[in-house]
């Protein structure tokens, strides 16, 4: 309507408006102005622009009818062009109101449709390492006898023969020594000779050399074998040893240290059985067994057909070693075992090479994240 | 040991199954490893511990049978009629060395026709894995296997002037032994000799030239006892073990000696029409009277925490032979706490001593199940690892960076160890190793961590980052030394390509921010420029702590105990870097590796030094401000000149000097480089001016222009 912006500039008396009717009629063709102008803006560019053709400070078409119409109009006409204006004026800015929402709302439709991202998409992943297993399994296993109030110490892996057989009631030409294929190692001569420990026993020795009871302690570490490696042996492999002593500690003491540790690391469905074994240091000794966790005791090819997995040796302090560390033998007693920590991450965790654990291959490493 | 199920029962009546006999006899301390099935009968595949040689025959696994099911053990009866010519007119029996052999026993059987044996005999000898080679020698074997005592005949008319003489090998002795092999022996050997030379070894194996065949006539049977410490030692000098030497190192029955060569001869006897001669010549140096024991209720209850009934410990230990006899004076009342017994120790079970050794006896028969399961509160507080917490943050730390942890076999190539070794360390050697690459305790875990790397690489892994803590080893004043570290190994790239990143690939500056995000947990780390033989010698460099005082620090060994050790000031703890091209050739990596190794001793003492002095400090409520210097600097200039004469102008609203740039060429002359220095100011007291920043720009520029003639580079 090419007319409006004429229109606009010149008052009603040069219009030639001189009644009410006359002034409603021009403000009715206003109001399907703006109707019009709506129709044709869709986005927020042009709305603004409407916005500023219709309200804008100077140049606006309401400033303008205010200048133009209402100020210079006859007294018996000002009240209708004041209610007519006030009215378009509302309609106007109500219509651009809800002519803003409705290009916002089709705008943001149209983002949603373009660029909304795909939830299936990665994000940005830092890499995370994670513990070793067996390091895992130490910690399990610390953290279940913290809870029962023992002590973590930590011994030489390079041992004297003393602390790792004879002080442990193996003398040198024990059988028992034929199970513990030994390293020793090449020192200069005129050294003390040393090995390399084949359990963490000897920290029994040490401990109680330099405490009195009572005594409770865990010992975590490496131990070495001299044995030809293959599924299930190392030359190295890890161990927790046990030890408690004091004046009142008895077999049913150990038997229930040792259902207590049962149940919290394979689970409380896990059953424990006692079978007597031998030990050079320990009497009574025993295995440990925990009912099979595959075939839950009705035998199966891990278990041999027997429903029982031995999982460590364990047993009564022999006397003969309190006689080492000066303890009377007639007044204290204790238990001690020995965890073998790859052995029981191997049932825990169904791994049949125990290289895998020395290997470090990380597709084996991060199946433990 | 192999026991056929129909031949225990020969000697007790056996209300189980052979399944259920596997379980019974395992829940005793009889491991049965399984059960199979022969032409003899059902087999249990005994695994028995050391301390059990009375269990290497069928009459001692019969006695613990005997024991589990209250049935009586009934006893080796045997029927040896003799003719009148007396065995100790036929032969005669030295023995020069009591201390080697306690006991020989000699019985005489003259016309035995050797033949092979009948089929009952070879099919229970072959069921238990041992070869039939005539009724003489199958029937020593099967008393042996019967009785687990182990015996030899001698053919008579091959022994110079028929009499035995026991004896020390002569030095350089040599014996062809019954496998055919020549053998020389040493004085500490036992041998069983005749007038002229050896003819077997005690106890081990028996010789070839008095070997029983299908001509022997007569037989000297030879049931003995030796000494277990000198046959194991012998055993083991001559590489000889066989199931005579098992059941005498571990301690066979002496007494045993005479019965089983009866039941021998009369085996023999029947089964080769022989004529037994009268009498056993017995020599029996070790003779002793039995061992008393005595079992008190007190002790039992002390040990093993619960009360056994009077009737359970005198039932059990009487069928295991120990003979029981209730000594004190409460005998009327039943399960008496003063209740003791008196025993003797039986001559086959001579690994019994102790009153504990009885304890075990009764608890084993007893059942462990019956013993309930108690826990005992605890009297002291329980510690963890002295270093447990730095090594916690530690690892959680490398995790934290992408580092996966690995475990190694501290043994080692000597070679590829020696690329990594410090120059003076002297490495712990293993006198006797497996392998020649495992001869070695590692000197350093670098060497750990370039196999594991390898190790990866060859198998399509290309991006790797591994930590290890663990121990290096080394000799020092003629003692081994094991020292706590921690090594590190990356590879590949840094960052992965991604939607939302490129791809990079690690290098120096992701080891060193890597290292110095560590070395935060311990007060930092300073650099240093030297680098050591595994280095590159461009991108690699050594660290102290940045502990500037020298002092003590109490450092946590490995074994747990703590020293306290002088620390001084900028002692390095560790390096970093660059494989050198050289090393990295010799592992066959072919792409950047990258290495770090430092001691966890003093890093834990500082950690946890730090950790007890960390203090709250105010936050500023004033903003900080932020300004750039592009400053063009010679070559050679570090960053760390630039940050002394920086701190040197004590301007207290400086809280940091980052750089953030750096490059070279295009429009920089040569010699020199550009750094773009980032400063950040900012004050506890007031909003720093326009005027103040210009004031602090200008000093640092202008003591920069002095001290290190730098330029201020305008863009
Ligand atoms: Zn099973």
């Amino acid at each position: 309507m090419p007319e409006i912006a004429d229109i606009i500039r010149q008052t009603l008396a040069a219009l030639g408006v001189s009644t009410p009717a006359e002034v409603t009629a021009r403000f009715d063709a206003l109001r399907a102005e703006f109707e019009r102008d709506t129709t044709s803006a869709r986005d927020e560019a042009s709305w603004k622009s409407l916005r500023d053709a219709w309200l804008g400070r100077k140049s606006g078409v309401l400033n303008r009818i205010t200048e133009q119409w209402l100020k210079s109009a006859p007294p018996e006409l000002r009240p209708v062009v004041g209610r007519s204006l006030n009215e378009l004026r509302a309609h106007v800015e109500q219509g651009l109101e809800s002519l803003q929402r409705s290009i916002a709302a089709a705008a943001e439709k149209a983002a949603l449709a373009r660029e909304r991202v795909d939830l299936s998409l990665p994000g940005v992943i830092r890499p995370l390492g994670s513990r070793h297993l067996v390091r895992q399994t130490f910690e399990e296993i610390e953290r279940i006898f913290l809870s029962l109030g023992f002590t973590v110490v930590e011994g030489n892996e390079i041992e004297t023969p003393y602390y790792n057989f004879e002080a442990l009631n193996i003398p040198e030409h024990h059988p028992a020594r034929d199970t513990m294929d030994t390293f020793y190692l090449d020192l200069p001569p005129g050294s003390k000779p040393h090995l390399l420990r084949t359990h963490t026993s000897p920290m029994q020795v040490h401990t109680m050399e330099k405490q009195q009871p009572p005594v409770r302690i865990i010992v975590p570490g490496k131990v070495y074998r001299r044995d030809n490696p293959d599924a299930t042996h190392s030359y190295v492999f890890h161990q927790v040893e046990g030890l408690a002593v004091d004046t009142d500690v008895t077999f049913c003491e150990f038997k229930g240290t040792v259902e207590y540790f049962v149940r919290e690391f394979l689970g409380s469905a896990a059953k424990t059985r006692l079978r007597p074994s031998y030990f050079p240091f320990t009497e009574p000794s025993v295995e440990v067994d925990a009912s099979c966790f595959v075939c839950m005791g009705k035998g199966c090819r891990l278990c041999k057909f027997s429903g029982w997995i031995e999982l460590f040796g364990a047993g009564m302090v022999d006397p003969a070693v309190y006689g080492f560390v000066n303890y009377d033998a007639t007044r204290v007693s204790g238990y001690a075992f020995g965890l073998g920590v790859d052995r029981l991450s191997q049932l825990k965790y169904g791994i049949d090479d125990v290289q895998l654990f020395f290997q470090n291959d990380v597709r084996f490493l991060r199946q433990f994240p | 040991m192999k026991i056929l199920y129909d031949w225990l029962k020969e000697f007790v009546a056996v209300p189980f199954s052979p399944e259920e006999l596997r379980e019974r006899l395992s829940l005793v301390g009889i491991a049965v490893e399984g059960v199979s099935h022969t032409p003899a009968g059902p087999l249990l595949n005994l695994d028995l511990t050391i301390n059990r040689p009375d269990c290497l025959g069928h009459y001692g696994v019969a006695r613990e049978v005997a024991a589990l099911a209250r049935n009586e053990l009934r006893p080796v009866s045997i029927v040896l009629p003799e003719v009148s010519e007396s065995a100790a007119r036929a032969t005669r029996v030295e023995i020069d060395c009591p201390d080697l052999c306690g006991r020989f026993t000699a019985r005489l059987l003259n016309g035995v026709k050797a033949q092979p044996s009948p089929d009952w005999l070879r099919k229970r000898l072959e069921a238990l894995g041992q070869a039939s080679i005539n009724n003489v020698v199958d029937a020593t074997n099967y008393v042996m296997l019967e009785l687990g005592h182990p015996m030899h005949a001698f053919d008579m008319d091959r022994l110079a002037e028929h009499r035995i003489v026991v004896r020390r090998a002569r030095a350089g002795e040599r014996i062809r032994t019954l496998d055919g092999v020549e053998r020389i022996l040493s004085q500490d050997v036992c041998v069983i000799a005749d007038a002229a030379r050896a003819v077997g070894i005690g106890g081990i194996m028996g010789g070839a030239e008095t070997e029983i065949g299908f001509s022997t006539r007569n037989v000297l049977l030879e049931s003995a006892w030796f000494d277990p410490i000198s046959i194991r030692r012998s055993s083991k000098a001559l590489g000889l073990r066989t199931e005579a030497s098992t059941r005498f190192e571990r301690g066979a029955d002496p007494e045993m000696a005479e019965l089983a060569s009866r039941r021998c001869a009369a085996l023999i006897r029947e089964l080769a029409q022989a004529e037994v001669l009268a009498g056993v010549v017995d020599v029996y140096p070790a003779r002793r009277e039995p061992l008393p024991l005595e079992l008190s209720r007190k002790e039992l209850l002390r040990v093993m925490g619960a009360r056994v009934p009077d009737s359970e410990i005198e039932t059990i230990l009487g069928a295991l032979g120990f003979a029981p006899r209730r000594t004190d004076e409460t005998r009327g009342t039943p399960d008496s706490l003063l209740a003791r017994w008196q025993c003797r120790q039986p001559s086959w079970r001579q690994d019994v001593t102790r009153e504990v050794d009885l304890i075990e006896e009764v608890a084993r028969h007893y059942g462990l199940d019956k013993f309930p399961p108690r826990l005992h509160p605890s009297k002291q507080p329980a510690a963890r690892l002295p270093h447990a917490l730095p090594e916690d943050r530690l690892r959680e730390r490398l995790i934290g960076l992408g580092y996966q942890e690995i475990v190694s076999i501290p043994l080692v190539d000597e070679e590829e160890d020696a690329l990594f070794r410090p120059a003076g360390v002297l490495p712990a050697r293993v006198a006797n190793p497996l392998a020649e690459d495992a001869s070695l305790l590692r000197s350093t875990g670098l060497v750990s961590m370039a196999h594991a790397l390898a190790w990866n690489l060859n198998r399509g892994q290309q991006s790797l980052r591994l930590f290890e803590i663990g121990r290096a080893y080394r000799v020092q004043n003629g003692a081994p030394e094991e020292t706590r570290i921690v090594t590190i190994g990356a590879t590949g790239l840094a960052r992965e390509k991604g939607i939302a990143e490129s791809a990079r690939d690690y290098d120096f500056a992701d080891l060193k921010g890597d290292l110095d995000q560590i070395g935060a947990l311990a007060g930092g780390f300073v650099w240093k420029g030297d680098t050591l033989t595994w280095q590159s010698p461009t991108r690699a460099g050594q660290f102290s702590l940045s502990n500037d005082k020298p002092g003590w620090l109490v450092v946590s060994v490995a074994g747990g105990q703590t020293r306290r050790i002088e620390w001084p000031g900028g002692t390095l703890i560790g390096a970093g870097g660059q494989l050198a091209d050289r090393v990295a050739g010799k592992f066959k990596l072919r792409q950047d590796v990258f290495l770090a190794e430092f001691l966890l001793g003093p890093f834990d003492a500082l950690y946890q030094l730090g950790r007890e002095a960390r203090k709250y400090q105010p936050i500023s409520r004033f903003p900080a401000v932020e300004r750039d210097f592009s400053l063009i600097l010679s070559d050679g200039t570090t960053f760390a000149a630039v940050r002394v004469v920086i701190a040197a102008l004590g301007i207290a609203e400086i809280i940091s000097v980052d750089a953030v740039d750096l490059f070279r060429g295009r429009n920089i002359p040569p010699g020199k480089f550009s750094l773009l220095v980032h400063i950040t100011f900012q004050s506890h007291d007031t909003t720093l001016t326009e005027g103040q920043l210009s004031d602090f720009s200008s000093r640092i520029i202008s003591a920069l222009e002095q001290k290190l003639g730098a330029a201020l580079r305008t863009a």
